[in-house]
């Protein structure tokens, strides 16, 4: 500006008391005076001010606006209540000289463009608005009266004084920066092109940038309410064209990057360039411009190539590319229903995953027929490889996914596919039973190796897949005859353990669950009991015997043992212990029947007929034959088949094992008693679990677990029946398959059948006249 | 004193009297306030105040130096704070300062609108109202000793007017 140059700071020289006009000094006086004021703290600022010329200059505005004479404003000239408010004239001056000002400011403009343009208006504004300030505090007088009450009689376009500049630098300088309709401001095209140098990699003024960015917010001026600003000059001669331009640059730099480039690396680019943007809108753009922006740039650097970033998703899982899947979770979920095929794939790809770690651990075709290969998985391998996948998927779902709902819930539905059917598991009773026996093994005596932490930490992996399983009543059938079976044998490795288990179990599906469980173990320790009494009313009566007895007192519905299945003769050797147990036992608790279960009773004989002494661990049956060679030392089939009551069946396989183990010898329908026997070991292990016994037993308990099963269609129908006492078809098959759900997956045909069953029990009706609905009948 | 110079501002009357007060007694003008701001401390400078005399300046710095210690009223008070003020009862101090003859009265009132010391002229306004409050026209005519140039029925049409005004 011409007036800011050195030769008019020299001539400047300060007015006096002397150049002020007299109180009743008409307009063209007192302006002349004023405009010198205005025009000093304008341009020459830094050069300060005195108090007194201030105070002459506030005095003179003071007085004109005191003046008591008919007033002349061109703003209407109504009757004012009795008091004169001059000002109008005054207004008007500074008006025109503000806009002359501003005219001015344009005309150097014009000259410039890009970063001159730029350095020029944000120079000018700060200059401009300081000055505006101190103008407007001077002519506090006229802003508090004459504005004020100009704007209480609801006159616009008039506005105290430095809102006034602000309307004269927008009017007379800002707007014709543009270069017309729909055009894009010079000033606003330099700061996008000074944005795009920094989106290449320039440096660039961004304080220079927020000065003017900045300033486009100040002029947004609410014509109805001074005090309050807008950004619609902002936004329409700002945000607008920085959006559109925004997209544009994304867009052609993301096609070429995405061309010449890998997914992976085109990631980070995308990633640095979010964090740029965000950034961005702290160093210089409106707080408001962050949402649009955000969006803007999403959509094109992500959703447009949101298939190709997808279809990299495999390949990444596949290679297990954690910081890569990171990456892209964080991208994709920015945008909507980005994640959703990554949840697809991921769920599939954990079921596949899942599938080929059990195939991995399947014996190979080579071992054995089809028919029994997935009879000889290993539990505990196969149990493993169910938990390695779950546990490898947990750590990326709690890693590169963050732990989303979206992905833990494919987990889930995934884990839950893969666990009960894979190759190994051709059906859902399959995996239940395999985790019943690794459970088994854990807690097996033999099991020693592993210490109480360790053994503890195993069995909560098994209660992770236990969770999934869906067939939770068939896992609770063969848990229930494992757990009998180390309780009845004494091969539990610890009763802690066996409890820590039931508490889980417990804790998971409920008191019903574990009751019977519960109950076994009570029976076990009430019998320890049984036993030292008994023992000591034998000691008590003077009664000695050879025999070491052991008994275990079973309640019926608890345990999962049939009776015999066969006749027994006690034999002679063990007949009076047995007799006196049974008349103690009737004592204690008379009414009490007891079922003598000698197929799972176990003995311990002494040899006394050679020369090393043995000790054979044997079962009942196998106990009542030898003990017949001590009466002779050769039997026939048939003679030890009366001596001992025993069916053919069970006594042929149990005559096998003895004489595999050389205890006795056959020779065709005799057996004779292997005097020459001789084995590495003291104690001799002849009680072996037949083959045959153990393929029935595994389809007993299937049998038994579809009967409950039967029972429990029936008893849960009851049960909601007796509740809503009418019910819809429809409604109740749902009902009932939501309930059951937790135990096992209901068959809806299975309900049906219950229904039937109970109608014809006259437990249900058909309501008359409709055909869909059931009627409780009590 | 030399140690109080610091804080202190020179204020000269219209008749050149000089008054040294605090800078925050000086303050409650809103004008002095501002320019002081703006300006920055000028060591030495006089601050003439054309259209005070040094009469009505002594009363004036009466006022500022009791309440030097009070907030100073927000520069742009809102509705609020002035209906507040306006009911407002003038403060036992403050009446008892504002017990002058109306000609000093009216010189208060003039000089608080020119330095604006809002507080001030709230209490010079108030006092006028409430000499006004309760009297005929006639009564403040006296009072003011303005002479009536109304017509009859001048007077007639503005009674009817402000009716709603009366009782």
């Amino acid at each position: 500006m011409s007036s800011s140059n050195a030769a008019a700071d020299a001539a400047w020289v300060e007015p006096t008391k002397n150049d002020k006009p007299s109180k009743d000094a008409d307009l063209k006086h007192a302006w002349a005076f004023l405009r010198v004021g205005v025009e000093h703290i304008m341009t020459r600022l830094h050069m300060g001010m005195s108090y007194s010329y201030y105070i002459l200059l506030y005095t003179a505005i003071y007085d004109f606006c005191t003046q008591n004479r008919p007033h002349t404003s061109a703003f209407g000239a109504g009757h004012r209540g009795g008091a004169s408010l001059q000002g109008a004239d005054l207004y008007r001056s500074l008006h025109n000289y503000l806009s002359d000002h501003c005219k001015q400011m344009r005309e150097e403009g014009e000259k410039l463009s890009d970063l001159e343009l730029l350095k020029f208006y944000a120079k000018q504004w700060d200059r401009y608005t300081t000055g505006a300030n101190y103008v407007n505090k001077m002519f506090n007088y006229l802003n508090k009266h004459w504005v004020k009450r100009e704007k209480d009689e609801g006159r616009k376009e008039v506005y105290t004084v430095y809102t006034l500049a602000l309307v004269a630098w927008k009017q007379n300088f800002f707007k014709h920066l543009n270069p017309g309709a729909g055009g894009v401001s010079r000033l606003t095209q330099a700061l996008l092109k000074q944005i795009e140098l920094q989106r290449n990699g320039e440096q660039v003024d961004s304080g220079l940038l927020k000065r003017v960015i900045d300033s486009y917010v100040s002029l947004g001026l609410d014509e109805a309410d001074a005090q309050r600003s807008n950004l619609e000059v902002y936004k329409e001669h700002f945000q607008e064209h920085f959006i559109a331009a925004t997209q544009a640059y994304y867009k052609a730099e993301s096609t070429d990057f995405v061309a010449n480039n890998s997914v992976s690396d085109y990631m980070k680019k995308a990633e640095d360039r979010l964090q740029e943007e965000a950034d961005r809108v702290n160093l210089y753009l409106n707080d408001t411009t962050k949402k649009d922006l955000k969006e803007t740039c999403e959509k094109a650097l992500i959703a447009a190539h949101s298939d190709i970033i997808v279809d990299e998703f495999q390949p990444l899982l596949n290679a297990d590319k954690n910081d890569d899947l990171t990456r892209m979770y964080g991208l994709l979920m920015r945008i909507p229903n980005g994640l959703e095929p990554l949840r697809k794939k991921f769920e599939e790809h954990v079921k596949l995953s899942g599938c080929a770690a059990v195939q991995k651990i399947m014996p190979t075709p080579a071992a054995g027929a089809e028919s029994s290969k997935t009879e000889s998985v290993d539990p505990k391998a196969y149990v493993e490889a169910l938990l390695e996948v779950h546990s490898k998927y947990s750590d990326v779902v709690n890693g590169p996914f963050r732990a989303e709902l979206g992905f833990n819930a494919s987990l889930d539905r995934a884990c839950r596919e893969f666990v009960n059917l894979n190759p190994a598991a051709s059906n859902s009773t399959r995996s239940p039973e395999l985790l019943a026996s690794h459970t088994d093994q854990l807690l097996q005596k033999n099991n020693k190796e592993v210490d109480a932490d360790t053994l503890e930490k195993a069995l909560e992996q098994v209660m992770v897949v236990f969770r999934f399983v869906t067939d939770k009543d068939v896992f609770q059938k063969f848990y229930g005859k494992k757990l009998a079976k180390r309780l009845v044998n004494h091969t539990s490795a610890s009763d802690d353990s066996e409890s820590s288990m039931i508490t889980k179990l417990k804790a998971e599906q409920g008191f019903d669950y574990t009751n019977k469980f519960t109950r076994m173990f009570q029976d076990v320790n009430l019998s320890r009991d049984l036993t030292e009494r008994f023992k000591e009313k034998e000691r008590s009566q003077g009664i000695s015997s050879d025999l070491d007895f052991q008994c275990q007192v079973l309640g019926t519905n608890f345990w999962p043992f049939n009776p015999p299945a066969t006749e027994f003769t006690i034999p002679r050797e063990i007949s009076p212990t047995f007799d006196r147990f049974v008349k103690f036992y009737n004592e204690a608790h008379s009414g009490r029947k007891l079922t003598w279960l000698w197929h799972v009773s176990k003995n311990e004989l002494k040899t006394t007929y050679l020369a090393q002494k043995y000790i054979f661990m044997t079962s009942a049956y196998q106990m009542s034959i030898l003990t017949q060679f001590n009466e002779s030392d050769t039997h026939t089939f048939k003679e030890l088949q009366t001596a001992t009551s025993i069916a053919e069946g069970i006594l042929k396989p149990q005559l096998v094992v003895l004489v595999k183990m050389k205890v006795l010898l056959q020779d065709d329908d005799t057996y004779e008693l292997n005097l020459n026997f001789k084995a590495k070991k003291i104690k001799v292990q002849l009680n072996q679990q037949i083959k045959s016994e153990q393929k029935q037993e595994h389809t007993e308990t299937l049998a038994a677990v579809d009967e409950d099963r039967k029972f429990v269609y029936q008893a849960t129908i009851v049960r909601l029946m007796k509740s809503r006492k009418t019910m819809k078809h429809q409604a109740l098959i749902q009902e009932v398959t939501a309930t059951i759900s937790t135990k096992f997956t209901p068959k809806i045909p299975e309900i049906k059948k219950g229904i039937d069953h109970l109608i014809e029990k006259d437990y249900l009706e058909r309501a008359e006249g409709s055909n869909d609905t059931y009627n409780y009948l009590a | 004193m030399a140690e109080a110079k610091k804080d202190t501002v020179v204020l000269q009357t219209s008749d050149d009297e000089q008054f040294t007060v605090e800078r925050k007694v000086a303050e409650r003008s809103a004008l002095i306030k501002s320019m002081m701001e703006d300006l920055g401390a000028q060591e030495g400078s006089l601050i003439p105040l054309p259209n005070v005399s040094s009469s009505v300046m002594v009363k004036i710095l009466e006022y500022c130096d009791h309440h030097k210690s009070e907030p100073l009223p927000a520069p742009d008070a809102n509705d609020q704070d002035d209906a507040r003020r306006k009911t407002a009862e003038i403060g036992e101090w403050d009446s008892k300062f504002i017990q002058v003859d109306q000609e000093m009265l009216f010189e208060i009132i003039l000089a608080a609108n020119y330095l604006d010391i809002k507080p001030l002229l709230d209490v010079g306004c108030k006092t006028v109202a409430n000499m006004i409050k309760g009297k005929t026209p006639e009564e403040i005519r006296k009072l003011f000793n303005i002479t009536n140039d109304f017509t009859p029925e001048e007077e007639e049409q503005i009674r009817k007017e402000n009716e709603w005004a009366e009782e």
